[in-house]
């Protein structure tokens, strides 16, 4: 792949680090301190008191989403100030529609932000782990997140929030991508997709250089300032596939066809961009 | 109530419908995933039709430990019983 490395081990290469490298690590280090510690902080004041609200639980998730919104979208703003990255997210205007699924690959940890964070009240297939993770566990509960496992249980709550009308950001990947290998999809999205879902909505996503990949830690920062370019697909003809079909069938050729639909588009816009395609 | 013998031809119909599979290829020492390549996603629409065939409340907690198709006409018979 066309993307500097931060070490060549053995290598005599001299790698370029630039746009105020040292200052972006700083602002890194700021951005993501920030963000935990206010996750914490509203961790144990916010999300709690929003547990003790005489609300009903579909009000009070609602209201959550909404805080995690509101940060996530601070979150980010924090790090564009502070010039760690730069983004364009096009047609953002087409997320957050009642009964929407919304498709998203997952080159890096910052998809899941911008996804919620420019979503009204968006939902979301979460990892279970993060139930468990004290940092994370009084946010997915107050958001009334799905858990992605087991997957039965993950279908059912994926599709009744659909059916209660919320946006559903979904990563198809499972995981964050691994970098150079080639674009997988779990047939999970698609499944819900037939269940449930009254748009579904692609957004491809590229980042360059990589950066927040899956293991890689938050201060290893990439030589040069990385772009998030977020591009929100047209819908994807969901009608085609429901077709009488028995739904193992339906679900195998929607999930062929996402899939063939990323990889295209992923090419094209890596071509486009004057770099290695990433599939 | 239906024989085992009905039951596991019910399963052969519907497996056969969802996914394909030649009948003759289940029989109750059959492994749904390591033989038919039914995996997670696939059981929540066969647990869809058992749903519909037993008429029972059934919950996918029922078939966590289901490996076979033997293992499933137990669960089956199970739901039936009550």
């Amino acid at each position: 792949m066309a993307i500097l490395r931060h070490e060549l081990p053995g290598s005599a290469s001299v790698v370029l680090r630039i746009d105020h490298f040292y200052w972006r690590w700083f602002g890194t280090a700021v951005g993501f301190g920030t963000f935990g510690l206010f996750g914490l902080l509203i961790g144990l004041t916010f999300f709690p008191l929003l547990w003790l609200a005489p609300l009903g639980a579909q009000r009070r998730h609602a209201l959550g989403r909404r805080l995690v919104q509101g940060c996530f979208r601070t979150f980010v703003g924090l790090l564009h100030q502070l010039g760690v990255l730069s983004y364009d997210f096009r047609d953002v205007q087409r997320l957050g529609r009642p009964g929407q699924l919304i498709l998203a690959n997952h080159p890096s940890l910052m998809d899941v932000v911008f996804l919620i964070g420019f979503t009204p009240a968006a939902g979301c297939v979460v990892k279970s782990a993060l139930w468990r993770n004290p940092f994370t566990a009084g946010v997915v509960r107050a958001a009334g997140y799905v858990r992605n496992a087991p997957t039965d249980a993950m279908i059912e709550g994926a599709a009744a929030a659909l059916d209660a009308g919320q946006a559903l950001i979904m990563f198809p990947e499972g995981t964050r991508s691994t970098p150079g290998a080639p674009l997988q999809f779990h047939r999970g999205a698609a499944a819900v997709a037939l269940r449930a879902a009254r748009f579904l909505t692609p957004v491809m996503i590229r980042v360059e250089p990589l950066t927040l990949t899956k293991h890689e830690p938050w201060f290893r920062i990439p030589p040069r300032r990385p772009h998030f370019a977020l591009q929100v697909g047209e819908d994807l003809p969901l009608g085609d596939f429901q077709d009488g079909r028995p739904a193992p069938q339906a679900s195998r050729a929607l999930n062929d066809a996402m899939l063939a639909h990323y990889r295209q588009c992923l090419t094209q816009r890596a071509g486009a961009a004057g770099t290695a395609a990433p599939v | 109530m239906p024989s085992r013998e009905d039951i596991l031809a019910h399963v052969r119909d519907v497996l056969h419908e969802l996914f394909q599979v030649d009948p003759a290829r289940v029989t109750p020492e059959t492994h749904l995933y390591n033989d038919l390549e039914i995996d997670s996603i696939d059981a929540v629409d066969l647990i869809d039709r058992i749903r519909r065939y037993t008429g029972k409340k059934v919950s996918g907690e029922d078939f966590r430990s289901v490996r076979t198709i033997g293992d499933l006409l137990n669960v089956i018979e199970r739901l039936l019983a009550k």
